[in-house]
């Protein structure tokens, strides 16, 4: 097939421009392997939108509806009062919430132990402990819920290394295979901070693409290379 | 429009996407019930004149991720145990694609969130890759190399692998 999984992808969800669009089409008419890899994609999405279709034509339940409807003129003093209560019973709801994961991941980062996510040899930073397992092991395709060492993306770099960004709370880069190890190559602080959301992803995925040559990895290309110790080819 | 209004009008798709990312129909009103809660208390911060839609769903979709990473902590189990999934390998896995021919709800829920999400977002409610990047807040390339990742596993479990 002539063309980037990729670009089948987005040529079916109509993300390609008309010129590229058409020059697809053209190809398929001669490309059975591209036909079909349209027609598997196509049949994917249609399958998805008709499974979740019938959610649509459901009945909204009273509960839902009736937060939006409520005769708010009617009596604002006491909406506001119940407003008042309710927001505060839920800013301490997110507070204990909040306690629960600070306190979790108090414990799973084993404060009493120095941290040693990262190790200096000879001048230069490689992996170590909890990250090197992760970037030898965890797949970005199939994470633990709540691992508190995130893998983003997995790919080859320049040099025909493979290299893998990462997060935790405590920091964020890229690591690439040299020999048996992890060299470090863009490491930044994470955001130890309350907020649990990861709203840097994109940060690690930019600095990635800068490194990349060509895709990243997918998900059958990461389990082979993995399991085949992360060597070089 | 009143605000509450265009909400209500929202109601149906919101409810789409809700059961998509917590798949159990009763789950998945709990969810469009905190998110309707939430943007009534934070209306405020709403700016008329973007989309309505965008910002519901990316609350929903923060309070869903919130959740989760909740349960996660108290260790409570999600229905499917990814790491037991990651341990058993490729063997298993293909043992399992032949019972899940078929189940959406089975193959979807074998997808990590971050996958689901984008899936739903993209093939499911038709956002373009750009709206769905602003709504989960991330770059465009994640968005395709997620859903391209989701698609993957989705056709091996669903059988329309090549």
């Amino acid at each position: 097939m002539s063309v980037d999984p990729i670009v089948v992808a987005a040529f079916v969800d109509g993300e390609l421009d008309d010129l590229t669009a058409r020059r697809i089409e053209r190809e398929a008419a001669s490309d059975p392997a591209l036909a079909a890899a349209i027609a598997r994609h196509r049949a994917l999405k249609e399958r998805l939108a008709a499974h979740y279709a019938p959610v649509i034509e459901e009945a909204v339940p009273d509960r839902l509806r009736a937060l939006l409807t409520a005769p708010d003129a009617l009596d604002t003093s006491l909406a506001d009062r119940r407003a008042a209560k309710r927001s505060r019973f839920e800013a301490m709801h997110w507070a204990a919430i909040a306690a629960t994961l600070v306190l979790g991941l108090t414990i799973g980062l084993r404060p009493w132990q120095p941290t040693t996510e990262v190790v200096s040899d000879q001048g230069r930073l490689v992996a170590s402990g909890a990250l090197a397992r992760a970037l030898d092991t965890q797949l970005a395709s199939n994470q633990p819920v709540g691992a508190a060492i995130r893998i983003g993306l997995s790919f080859r770099d320049d040099d025909g290394r493979f290299c893998r960004s990462f997060e935790s709370r405590t920091i964020k880069g890229v690591g690439c295979r040299d020999g048996d190890r992890w060299a470090l190559e863009h490491t930044l602080r994470g955001q130890a901070r309350g907020d649990y959301r990861q709203a840097t992803s994109g940060e690690m995925a930019a600095i990635a693409a800068t490194m990349m040559a060509g895709e990243p990895l997918d998900a059958p290309a990461e389990r082979a290379a993995r399991d085949s110790g992360w060597g070089r080819r | 429009m009143r605000f509450e209004e265009e909400l209500v009008a929202l109601l149906p798709r919101l409810r789409r996407f809700a059961r998509g990312l917590a798949r159990h129909p009763s789950d998945a009103d709990d969810l469009c019930q905190a998110a309707i809660e939430r943007a009534l208390k934070s209306r405020d911060q709403w700016q008329r004149g973007t989309r309505l839609d965008s910002w519901m769903y990316r609350i929903t979709r923060n309070l869903w991720i919130d959740e989760r990473r909740a349960a996660g902590r108290r260790g409570v189990h999600s229905p499917i145990d990814d790491a037991a999934t990651q341990i058993a390998g490729d063997g298993a896995a293909e043992v399992e694609a032949g019972a899940l021919r078929g189940d959406v709800d089975g193959a979807m829920a074998r997808l990590p969130d971050e996958q689901r999400e984008v899936v739903m977002l993209v093939l499911v409610e038709g956002y373009a890759y750009r709206e769905a990047a602003d709504i989960l807040e991330v770059q465009i390339g994640t968005v395709t190399s997620r859903l391209a990742r989701g698609r993957e596993t989705l056709m091996h479990y669903l059988g329309e692998a090549a």
